[in-house]
């Protein structure tokens, strides 16, 4: 850690990184969080995160055609399902349920 | 029920509202910790990182031998890793030797020294592509290589996850390491562009 610290100081601050790298990432919100969801459970120990990888690499090659973020998505839902911490057809229940709200409750934050 | 999705239909947003909010109920996620989680990897984690390692590497001569003999732990000497980031293996680019990562499986990927992947990296072409035509890939993407030059495609995966050390480029001899990090691109560290020649990235928006 020590050994960053000069290094730090010439490019942050004053210096800014280079932006060419800064290419978006995410499309949409709901990207963002899958995303965010699965690294914090993982980190809590809820998730594992080889079994999530592995279940991600099966999303994928099942249809090549699916959006990156939809595979990533359907991995979670995977591993959630599978250690029975969260079962699929409970998702499907709070998804109509939020579908059925009224208009103007129905955006995303 | 009236439909058994596959995952993530119709509504994708919808669906991944629905699981948080389960999740959040039933105490498996802090809402928080996610904020914190996706802020981290959106600007603290990016390809600077990865620009610093190689800049240290180009200086430091024991640094580079560390880094080719240990990636993970030469990248944790300057504070970068986690969890997610195990096993950094770290390849040298030389006049003869052009090295190019790909993970055909998925995306694996050195994310505590890159960030996050960008789009092309997970698209199905260039997984499948760079494997079977690296040149062509190569050439596509703007970087022509002489035929003499071996092109070495490394296929990332969990257990490890390619950083190329690209060449030092010329004239950059007497620059101090911050201003040797500014000539390495994240696609000069995917294998898919050469570092910056100096005197270019005043100009890079």
């Amino acid at each position: 850690m020590s050994r960053g610290t000069a290094i730090d100081a010439d490019l942050e601050g004053s210096v800014s990184p280079p932006r060419d790298n800064g290419e978006i990432v995410f499309a949409a919100p709901w990207e963002r969080r899958a995303f965010g969801l699965t690294i914090a459970l993982c980190r809590s120990g809820a998730c594992d995160w080889e079994g999530f990888r592995t279940r991600l690499v099966a999303r994928i090659a099942e249809r090549q055609s699916r959006p990156y973020w939809s595979s990533w998505a359907a991995a979670l839902e995977d591993v959630l399902d599978d250690s029975a911490a969260l079962a699929r057809a409970q998702i499907d229940v709070r998804e109509r349920e939020f579908a059925a709200r009224p208009h103007g409750h129905d955006h995303h934050h | 029920m009236s439909s058994v999705r596959e995952t993530a239909g119709d509504d994708p947003a919808l669906r991944v509202e629905a699981l948080e909010a389960l999740l959040v109920e039933r105490g498996l996620v802090d809402p928080g910790v996610v904020d914190d989680v996706i802020e981290h990897y959106e600007t603290s984690v990016g390809p600077l990182n990865g620009a610093k390692v190689v800049a240290r590497a180009w200086s430091d001569a024991p640094y580079r031998e560390r880094l080719l003999a240990d990636a993970t732990k030469a990248v944790a000497e300057l504070g970068f890793g986690g969890t997610e980031g195990q096993m950094i293996v770290a390849v040298e680019n030389t006049p003869s030797v052009h090295n190019v990562v790909v993970c055909t499986l998925c995306s694996c990927y050195p994310w505590p020294v890159l960030g996050l992947p960008p789009a092309w990296y997970k698209s199905p072409a260039y997984r499948s592509r760079m494997v079977a035509e690296p040149r062509a890939v190569l050439r596509e993407m703007g970087l022509e290589l002489p035929a003499e030059v071996l092109v070495r495609v490394w296929d990332s995966s969990a257990e490890a996850r390619y950083l190329v050390l690209p060449e030092r480029p010329a004239g950059s001899d007497g620059m101090r390491e911050g201003e040797l990090a500014k000539l390495v691109t994240r696609d000069s560290m995917i294998g898919v562009a050469r570092a910056l020649p100096p005197g270019e990235t005043g100009g890079r928006a």
